[in-house]
């Protein structure tokens, strides 16, 4: 069982290679396009797993700290030209501070009144963000050149082959800093916090600190994200980007493969965004896009609400005794 | 940022009364429903616009008049309620942990489904006494306001009365009290959560025909409104129905004096700010209980 799903080396190889040949192999645009959004899918739910899966906070309004990164990404290009490829992973450091910030703040509460929290939180940003317009231009949002290097503008036909890449680098890092922090005392720590808090205390875990430093671990890689995002799109929406629904998919998509699993957010992204997607362009309306979602959240929730991954390897922790059983007594 | 007039500042405020009382009515079956069964519901929001929509269709198809519909209404969105408690938020495991969640997931599949059956055109229910003005003294009070705000005392008053005089009442204060010694005397507590969660909706539906009339509407605005009352039932007490009276007036108030004193753009940030300092500096609220339950 643990050979098959964790510590099958050859299968991190193929799939590392698969999604490194992906942009050479695959030419079609728009499967370039959802690809790139896939992966991107899989670092906001495998950094959200640190906080909402390890340390079993839900959060639903991570997408403040996406919008965040893409926000100063964006004012940090448009004012002194950095380059949002290397400035984003430093401008998160920021969104990181002031995820330590609210999170010091927010982490005073639990469960439910934790979510409401998370949500009055994205909507503050969300309004601040539309009211300061001398800063982030409203509601009209923020815009950014073309994307390219120094003089050269990326073509149309390449132009998604450097935002391939640098997602697939953050997604590597996204997961191997969650596989560190679940291998780690810290993480350890995380998870006797979601068992239960008051024991974890109990047996000298600084509850507080722990889980602050998840929250700000979790919004880094969200930050790092949604500068990337904001160049890939050359645009950010305030309406969008800090919107609850941002903030629930990648919830979603975290509790469908299994939260508090390593694998578990990145297994769900690569089911639900491309599902999305053909959603999208099948029906076409946004609406129904939004219907099915919540809709296959409900399901999950009621009739497999550990995600696939567990699940699935319960039923073959299952199989195997039951296997067990049959040759011990022939 | 403006000093307003003495005038200015009491017409503000008798708007933000009235609109109050319409916030206290969307709240109470919010507030009734946490108080039962410890259920935060997120889909309240979506209740309301699809109360609203309800109405919305009545006046257009028959003409009918937005208060007489909630006769029609109401049980709808009772029955709506009832299914869902009974056949989904009754199998979770640990309610309290995850109704948040499952909730939500109600909250945008109806977003989803209103926003394509009614698409996103925003609409509102203008009956003929829609634009009429009362003068009283020198200050001009909007009839749909004070229709909205009678009528949410009406049924506010109702729901009162159910829960003093009736058994039914009694088994729902009860079940407030202590679920598990409720059940010890007799009471179906199961049933009674059922039918809780049908009377909270069902203020829903009222609720959502008042909004048609005094704002206009459409699937998303579910977000705005789930904001708004969620921020009264936590300031003024998750569970107590006089507590939300009193926070929905306050925040009434509140919301319309920012909107003259600021600008109308910041206004819903009175909700947001309540909601977040509330739940962390005093998470009993004005007249509840502590509700940071152990995670």
């Amino acid at each position: 069982m643990k050979r098959l799903l964790f510590s099958n080396r050859a299968w991190l190889v193929i799939a590392l290679i698969a999604l490194f040949v992906y942009p050479l192999v695959q030419q079609s645009q728009y499967y370039q396009h959802v690809m790139i959004m896939t992966m991107m899918a899989a670092v906001l739910a495998s950094s959200w797993n640190i906080l909402g899966g390890y340390a079993g906070y839900t959060s639903l309004g991570h997408a403040a700290f996406f919008g965040l990164g893409g926000y100063l990404v964006a004012l940090a290009h448009n004012h002194y030209g950095w380059h949002p490829f290397i400035s984003t992973w430093f401008l998160a450091v920021i969104v990181m501070a002031i995820a330590l910030i609210l999170g010091w703040i927010s982490l005073r509460t639990q469960g439910s009144a934790f979510v409401v929290v998370t949500i009055a939180m994205v909507f503050i940003f969300r309004l601040v963000a539309l009211n300061l317009s001398s800063v982030t231009n409203g509601a009209r949002g923020l815009t950014q050149a073309r994307p390219g290097w120094g003089e050269v503008q990326w073509s149309p036909e390449f132009i998604k082959v450097p935002f391939h890449y640098i997602m697939l680098i953050l997604l590597c890092l996204t997961v191997f800093v969650s596989w560190r922090i679940r291998q780690s005392k810290f993480g350890l720590g995380l998870i006797a916090i979601r068992e239960d808090e008051g024991k974890a205390e109990a047996v000298g875990i600084n509850t507080m600190l722990y889980k602050v430093l998840a929250f700000g671990f979790s919004a880094y890689f969200m930050g790092v994200a949604g500068g990337i995002y904001s160049y890939f799109f050359t645009y950010i929406d305030p309406q969008f980007i800090f919107d609850v629904f941002t903030g629930v998919t990648m919830v979603l998509i975290a509790i469908l493969g299994g939260r508090g699993t390593l694998w578990g957010p990145v297994l769900g992204a690569f089911i639900m965004e491309p599902l999305g997607n053909w959603v999208i362009g099948t029906f076409g309306g946004t609406q129904i896009h939004l219907a099915v979602f919540g809709g296959i959240l409900l399901i999950v929730m009621l009739f497999m609400p550990q995600g696939i991954l567990p699940t699935l390897s319960d039923a073959i922790n299952q199989r195997e005794k039951s296997n067990l059983a049959k040759v011990q007594s022939s | 940022m403006t000093i307003p007039s003495t005038h200015l500042l009491i017409q503000t405020i008798i708007l933000g009364l009235l609109v109050g009382g319409v916030y206290a009515l969307m709240s109470s079956g919010l507030t009734l429903i946490f108080g039962v069964m410890r259920v935060i519901n997120v889909a309240h929001g979506a209740f309301l616009i699809l109360g609203a929509y309800f109405t919305y269709w009545l006046f257009q198809l028959t003409g009918f008049d937005p208060i007489a519909s909630i006769a029609f209404t109401a049980p709808v969105l009772f029955m709506l309620g009832w299914l869902f408690q009974r056949y989904a938020l009754s199998r979770l495991e640990n309610p309290e942990r995850s109704s948040v969640l499952i909730t939500f997931a109600l909250a945008i599949t109806m977003e989803g489904l209103m926003g394509t059956f009614w698409k996103t055109t925003l609409r509102s229910v203008k009956p003929e006494y829609a634009s009429e003005v009362i003068q009283f003294a020198t200050y001009r009070i909007p009839v749909t306001r004070l229709i909205g705000f009678s009528t949410a005392l009406l049924v506010l008053l109702s729901l009162y009365l159910i829960l003093q005089r009736t058994n039914l009442g009694r088994a729902i204060r009860a079940t407030i009290q202590d679920r598990n010694a409720a059940q010890l005397v007799g009471v179906n507590v199961q049933m009674v959560s059922a039918i809780t969660f049908g009377i909270g909706i069902a203020t829903a539906a009222a609720g959502g025909s008042l909004l048609s009339m005094i704002y206009s509407f459409n699937a998303s605005s579910q977000a705005d409104w789930i904001t708004r009352v969620l921020s009264v039932i936590v300031l003024g007490g998750m569970g107590s129905l006089p507590g939300a009276l009193v926070a929905a007036l306050i925040l009434g108030m509140m919301e319309q004096l920012t909107a003259v004193v600021i600008t109308l753009y910041w206004s819903p940030i009175v909700f947001y700010l309540f909601l977040f300092l509330t739940l962390i500096f005093r998470p009993q609220g004005l007249m509840g209980e502590v509700i940071r339950e152990k995670a």
